[in-house]
């Protein structure tokens, strides 16, 4: 049986004369790993915006654990991003706060903790991505995978039930991709909850995926566990997938 | 050509309307999330301490070219020593509290602009709307209160810095009597003329925060978009304070 935790249905959004989203209809599972993969600028990171109400689509419905964000108020859309964290690209990490108080920031605006309680649910977050002791430091001198982490650490710090990744790999060296991929993968057993990922990274998608998305020119062209998208016989699926994955390529298949 | 003038109108019209629904949500968030003395207090003490030494400088030539102007209108007339009437009044009704904010806006309007602006490019607001704090709140609410409260302190000192420079250059440049020029200044500054210019400081104080937090928060991202928002917020203040100096002075002593 099935219990979606989101469900976008017939999603429209153009800007101007590019309509990007074509009638997006998708159910993302509570508690999987849900990847929505495609080649860049496709969509994709609308489709992210769409999702925690930092932009309104032109058409259709999406609702967070039954809640609808389309047209919500705003008091509306915050209660709702409370229950939700999110992994930037770049980390988004607050240039002028240490490492800690940005990690600590959510804490101080949304609860009541003492500072050393504070501090102890920082450094356990640090703990958990893999990064103990780095509270003092400035973002400014972290490495991009570093900012990844502590903008995971940040994004966990008030235990929501959805965790969203914005491009968790992009940007980075491959032992580090291949590093964010194993904290992901640790991540997700060790918190249960629900993650979305937003990806082009097709090798890191296939690892942590318990669902697949593909999304090429505003629409999802396959979806499904991601041996079901492996055996997909869309031209395009196959075209993006065989540069990484070792299927073979079509001949005669769409540009 | 009328079609592109009737599609820059209809834009200016709506840049308008979202000023004033940016007013009005900035009063509701900071209802909404209270008053925040600590960081109100470091908003206000940083824009005191970044103008106060070019208003002071700006204060003393000001005051210094008053007394030179005013000498030498009132020496035709045969009136040279009445400098001091003319000082008191131009410099405090019109002159000090127009330089104190355009020495506001030149330092902390614009770096507030760029501030947000270069915090949106780096998708920092994204991540404060995300953890479902207000941006508006947290951004724009304490410096604008902060410089509510500074732009007054700022407007007297510089009321007290050019009497004092205009005294200086009347008394041991231009020859008038110590005596003369402090009676004039005195009798002429009423108790009225000094709330009025206090009363326009905190409004242009308002103008400068909420124009400067308006552009910053819906800037383009890129450097491209840190720049245009930028200027287009230096400029939009200077309008407004101008235009609204001439209200407020149509109000106070216009009958």
């Amino acid at each position: 049986m099935t219990d979606p935790i989101i469900r976008f249905r017939g999603i429209h959004k153009s800007f101007g004369d590019k309509h990007v989203l074509r009638g997006i209809d998708v159910d993302l599972e509570r508690g999987d790993t849900s990847v929505i993969l495609g080649p860049s600028g496709t969509g994709k990171s609308v489709l992210f915006r769409l999702m925690v109400g930092l932009m309104e689509p032109d058409e259709g419905s999406i609702l967070i654990d039954g809640v609808e964000m389309v047209g919500a108020s705003e008091a509306k859309k915050f209660h709702v991003r409370k229950r939700i964290g999110m992994m930037f690209q770049d980390g988004a990490l607050f240039d002028s706060m240490s490492v800690g108080d940005n990690i600590a920031f959510p804490l101080r605006r949304h609860t009541k903790l003492r500072d050393a309680e504070i501090a102890e649910q920082v450094a356990l977050r640090l703990g958990q991505v893999g990064l103990p002791g780095i509270e003092a430091l400035m973002p400014a001198s972290l490495s991009g995978g570093m900012r990844k982490r502590v903008s995971l650490a940040r994004a966990i710090v008030m235990e929501p039930e959805i965790i969203l990744f914005d491009e968790p790999n992009s940007g980075l060296d491959p032992v580090t991709s291949d590093d964010i991929d194993s904290l992901i993968e640790r991540m997700k057993d060790e918190l249960g909850i629900t993650f979305v990922i937003i990806s082009h990274d097709i090798v890191g998608a296939f690892r942590v995926a318990d669902w697949i998305g593909m999304l090429y020119n505003g629409g999802l062209i396959a979806s499904g566990t991601p041996e079901e998208v492996k055996r997909s016989p869309e031209p395009i699926v196959r075209r993006f997938l065989s540069r990484n994955l070792d299927l073979p390529p079509l001949t005669r298949e769409a540009p | 050509m009328i079609a592109a003038a009737l599609a820059g109108v209809t834009r200016a019209v709506g840049s308008v309307g979202a000023f004033g629904y940016f007013v009005v949500d900035c009063m509701r968030s900071a209802w909404r999330y209270g008053i925040r003395v600590d960081r109100i207090s470091e908003e206000a003490f940083k824009v005191g301490i970044r103008a106060f030494f070019v208003l002071a400088v700006m204060a003393v030539f000001v005051g210094s070219n008053l007394a030179l102007q005013g000498h030498a209108t009132f020496r035709t007339l045969g009136a040279g020593n009445m400098v001091g009437m003319f000082v008191a009044l131009a410099g405090v009704r019109e002159v000090c509290p127009l330089l104190a904010a355009t020495m506001v806006a030149a330092k902390a309007g614009t770096e507030l602009t760029a501030q947000l602006a270069v915090m949106r490019t780096k998708e920092q607001i994204d991540a404060l709307e995300v953890m479902a704090i207000d941006p508006r709140a947290e951004l724009v609410g304490p410096p604008l209160v902060g410089i509510m409260i500074t732009l007054p302190a700022l407007t007297m000192i510089g009321i007290g810095l050019s009497i004092l420079s205009a005294w200086l250059v009347a008394v041991y440049q231009l020859g008038v009597d110590s005596g003369e020029f402090l009676d004039l200044c005195l009798r002429y500054i009423k108790t009225a003329d000094l709330l009025g210019s206090l009363g326009k400081a905190v409004v242009f104080g308002a103008i400068i925060a909420v124009v400067s937090g308006f552009f910053g928060l819906r800037s383009e991202r890129g450097p491209r978009g840190v720049g245009r928002a930028t200027n287009r917020a230096v400029v939009t203040m200077c309008i407004l304070c101008i235009s609204s100096n001439f209200l407020l002075t149509s109000l106070l002593y216009g009958r």
